[in-house]
């Protein structure tokens, strides 16, 4: 493993910490749903199918590049992956192996993939699962690719500049469908893309740019996950104040309160002269 | 004084049933009375040792390509309450600048939350919000949710699907800085159609009516 996977590695662990010390009141009991942690793995080497271990045990079998899995519940803790060529597992000499720690209540993808000269890599994302705001999308993206910086724009729009593998950036965005491409960062030379993204309100979007430029086979895989909604702050639903005060006061009622005030009217003239 | 006396007094009588008349129709109207209750929300995960079932299957998905998420609901265009005359257009509306249902202008629309359930979805509260009154002082269209009973049945027409047809559960009223959205806007759970607008008491400087009037409905089954 190369120094800058393991110090990664720390990092992550202890955002993670750091996201369950926030996440949990003060005093309350801890709950078995808080005891374990989201894990997604993603393949991204190109041309190599493994078989994914953890602590010993097959995780993954058969597992081909550009493959995601769907989250799953692990306990929080230590886990030892290893990653070996499809079939020579468990005893023979992983082609990648890291230990990765599964904080309590975290969301993390662990990826398989080639660093920016094209040696493969494995590095645990956490992923923020925190709530956006009505009607926002969370949007992160992910260099994991042998490749150069990028850019990433949404619309023809840099909206990421300067990303290098395997660095990721996170961003808030309103919701909806944007065109997203990869472009070497500084240049309008698209390397990816464009690709139509659903941002779905409430959801998070990973996309990972993976593959290898000099192979020729840069690819993007998306990544979502979902339950980030926030409601919206209430319904402001009245225009004037009509139905506070009666609802609408038809031409017929104005003609009689008319009507009305012209006899009271006579009726106190009459009174009045009649008593005069 | 005789036989031409009472004219005048005549004049009173029929003067003061006319104000009487006239008086009602300015009298600030009493808000629709509460009624009913909605369909419980899931119960909360947190409490529960045995852990809630995980939220998705837990198998791999080597195909999902870019944006891959559920196919789209079928939009809801038309509401409609017969009982009360309530018939309305219905179109999508998303969030205001100030972290609010974005209501249609047009009083005579209902507003679709579209970043919520659709109405027919199998789960979740679908919203549909009104103005209660336009500012050119008509009454809008879900004003008539201030007349609506239990029981009454509540279509809603959508776009390339069969309508959707809900049966009048519940009518409640909250302060509008108390409006539990959580629950009003909960996107799991029993599925049920909330529509929203708003109620007396009415303050300019507090902007506008500082309630909301929440009538709920539950599908009709079958």
């Amino acid at each position: 493993m190369n120094p800058r996977n393991a110090s990664l590695a720390l990092t992550v662990a202890g955002t993670c910490c750091l996201g369950l010390a926030a996440a949990t009141p003060a005093g309350a009991e801890p709950r078995a749903e808080d005891d374990r942690a989201s894990v997604s793995v993603f393949h991204g080497i190109p041309g190599l199918t493994v078989d994914v271990y953890a602590n010993g045990k097959e995780l993954i079998p058969n597992f081909k590049p550009g493959t995601l899995t769907e989250p799953q519940k692990l306990d929080a803790g230590s886990y030892d992956i290893e990653i070996f060529a499809d079939g020579e597992g468990p005893d023979g000499k992983p082609a990648l192996q890291k230990t990765v720690e599964v904080a309590a209540g975290g969301n993390a993808t662990v990826a398989a993939h080639l660093d920016a000269q094209g040696k493969p890599a494995l590095d645990a994302f956490v992923n923020d699962v925190s709530a956006v705001d009505p009607g926002k999308a969370r949007l992160t993206v992910r260099h994991i690719a042998a490749a150069p910086a990028v850019d990433v724009r949404a619309g023809g729009t840099p909206v990421v500049r300067g990303l290098e593998n395997p660095d990721a950036k996170t961003l808030e965005v309103a919701a909806g469908t944007v065109r997203a491409d990869v472009v070497l960062a500084g240049t309008g030379n698209v390397v990816l893309g464009p690709a139509d993204l659903d941002l779905a309100e409430g959801t998070s979007t990973v996309v990972y740019a993976w593959g290898s430029a000099k192979d020729d086979n840069l690819a993007l895989k998306v990544q979502t996950l979902k339950g980030m909604e926030t409601p919206p702050g209430g319904v402001n639903a009245g225009e004037s104040d009509l139905m506070a005060s009666g609802g609408a006061l038809p031409a017929w009622a104005w003609v009689v309160a008319g009507a009305a005030a012209l006899g009271s009217g006579l009726a106190v003239r009459k009174l009045a002269v009649r008593r005069g | 004084m005789h036989g031409k006396g009472p004219w005048w007094i005549l004049l009173a009588v029929c003067t003061t049933v006319l104000l009487a008349t006239v008086a009602t129709a300015l009298v600030p109207q009493a808000p629709p009375a509460e009624f009913g209750s909605r369909p419980a929300a899931p119960a909360p995960a947190a409490p529960s040792a045995a852990g809630a079932p995980p939220p998705a299957p837990p198998s791999p998905s080597p195909g999902a390509g870019a944006g891959a998420r559920a196919e789209p609901a079928a939009e809801p265009v038309r509401l409609g309450i017969p009982a009360v005359g309530l018939e309305a257009r219905v179109v999508p509306v998303g969030v205001a600048t100030d972290g609010t249902v974005q209501v249609p202008r047009d009083a005579q629309e209902a507003g679709w939350y579209r970043h919520g359930p659709a109405p027919g979805s199998p789960e979740g509260s679908a919203v549909l919000v009104g103005h209660v009154d336009s500012r050119t002082g008509d009454l809008g269209a879900l004003a008539a949710l201030y007349r609506v009973r239990e029981g009454d049945e509540v279509t809603v027409g959508r776009s390339g699907a069969a309508p959707v047809r809900y049966t009048v559960t519940a009518r409640t009223l909250y302060d509008r800085e108390r409006l539990p959205a959580g629950e009003v806007f909960r996107r799991t759970g029993d599925p049920v159609l909330t529509l929203v607008t708003c109620a007396a008491p009415y303050d300019r400087d507090r902007g506008g009516y500082l309630r909301n009037l929440v009538v709920s409905a539950i599908p009709v089954s079958g």
